[in-house]
């Protein structure tokens, strides 16, 4: 899932300042899972900026709806009337979200709430990690399941590098050395033979270094 | 304890409780104060947004009253209440009507005297906050 963050209020009531009627717009997906824009992280924000408003001696009207995705037409077109009856949207799905409110909606200014933080997973209740960097050329199946890529602070493919100690990464110790657990990993599947195999530099012309990206599915295009 | 002479609103109290908590808290008003009870069926059901509400709808505090640690009928539904009320005291400060006025108590079950003096305290304390300058 995309993970992300409710921006600090005070940074949102900045984004909304120049507004008295906003629709704030939750993403029921992704950012639902993570606790930063769903249903009732809606209903949050809007008190908290009802009440913040107020003490400052300023009124805010605030829609508040959630459709369940807001990267996709499908669920975006039931906030039509919504959008068009606010001042602008603040949006509180992932940047992809927002771009998409933007995009459909030309007159009305789309506002991010969150910030999108990275495509991760739920280790455990309430504590998300990242997992993938979306590089377009998944390497996972030479790896024994472990991104290198996201994974590795140096994202090396051919590791470990020296600054290893007791399976921490050098970089920061409360990291897991990716490569202590590859190795781990290649041990428990038998496949430590893997770990002398030389993998040459990447074309990373197929992640966002190459530019904008895009995928085309010829057999869903009408 | 008598009510501080320098209260000069009547204060409205909003007490979220758990009904195994305590069954009325409204049992202690004495006059000078309003407290409003919410019950629920579990703290779990201590939802971040109805505390903020409670603030809109013009409390000067917000009270929740939880089971002791350890003592939730549905196991951990105090210590979950403990942790959203712990996260939306800074959420209240950040909106700048001060996280002092939202509070979290572990209750013994029906220890009516030990409500009654949270009750106090948080008439006291509004005592110096004043009234919810958002309400
Ligand atoms: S808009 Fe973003 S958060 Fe919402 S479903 Fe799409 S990818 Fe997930
Ligand atoms: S190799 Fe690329 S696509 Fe595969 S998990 Fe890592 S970043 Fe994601």
């Amino acid at each position: 899932m995309i993970v992300g963050e409710q921006k600090p209020l005070a940074e949102i009531k900045n984004i909304v300042a120049p507004y008295s009627k906003i629709l704030i717009l939750g993403c029921g997906t992704c950012v639902k899972t993570c606790f930063a824009g769903g249903e009732d992280e809606v209903a949050t924000l809007a008190s908290a900026l009802r009440l913040s408003m107020k003490k400052d001696g300023r009124e805010i009207k605030i829609d508040e709806l959630t459709v369940e995705r807001q990267c996709e037409d499908e669920f975006l077109r039931q906030a039509a009337s919504n959008i068009s009856g606010s001042e602008a949207v603040l949006s509180l799905a992932c940047g992809a979200g927002v771009q998409m409110v933007a995009d459909r909606f030309k007159k009305t200014p789309a506002l991010p709430g969150v910030n999108t933080t990275f495509i991760g997973i739920l280790e455990k209740q309430g504590l998300f990690t990242e997992k993938c960097l979306g590089c377009g050329d998944c390497v996972l199946d030479r790896f024994a399941g472990i991104c290198p890529v996201t994974c590795c602070s140096k994202k090396l493919l051919n590791g470990p590098c020296g600054g290893s100690q007791n399976g921490k990464c050098e970089v920061n110790s409360d990291i897991e050395c990716a490569w202590q657990n590859i190795i781990d990993r290649y041990k428990a599947l038998g496949q430590m033979d893997r770990l002398t195999a030389y993998y040459p530099a990447r074309d990373w012309r197929n992640s966002s270094a190459g530019g904008l990206r895009k995928l085309v599915r010829e057999d869903h295009v009408i | 304890m008598s009510i501080p002479e320098q209260i000069k609103f009547k204060p409205k109290i909003t007490v979220f409780h758990c009904f195994n908590a305590f069954s009325d808290p409204s049992l202690v008003s004495n006059g000078n104060f309003e407290v409003k009870s919410v019950k629920m069926a579990c703290s779990s059901l201590t939802r971040e947004v109805f505390l903020l509400r409670a603030f809109e709808s013009g409390a000067d505090a917000v009270v929740v009253l939880v089971c002791p640690v350890g003592q939730c009928d549905y196991l951990q539904g105090n210590i979950r209440a403990a942790r959203r009320v712990a996260r939306m005291k800074k959420l209240v400060d950040e909106i700048g009507i001060d996280g002092k006025r939202l509070n979290i108590y572990n209750v013994t079950r029906g220890d009516k005297s030990a409500v009654a003096e949270i009750i106090q305290k948080t008439v006291s304390d509004l005592a110096v906050l004043g009234p919810n300058p958002a309400a």
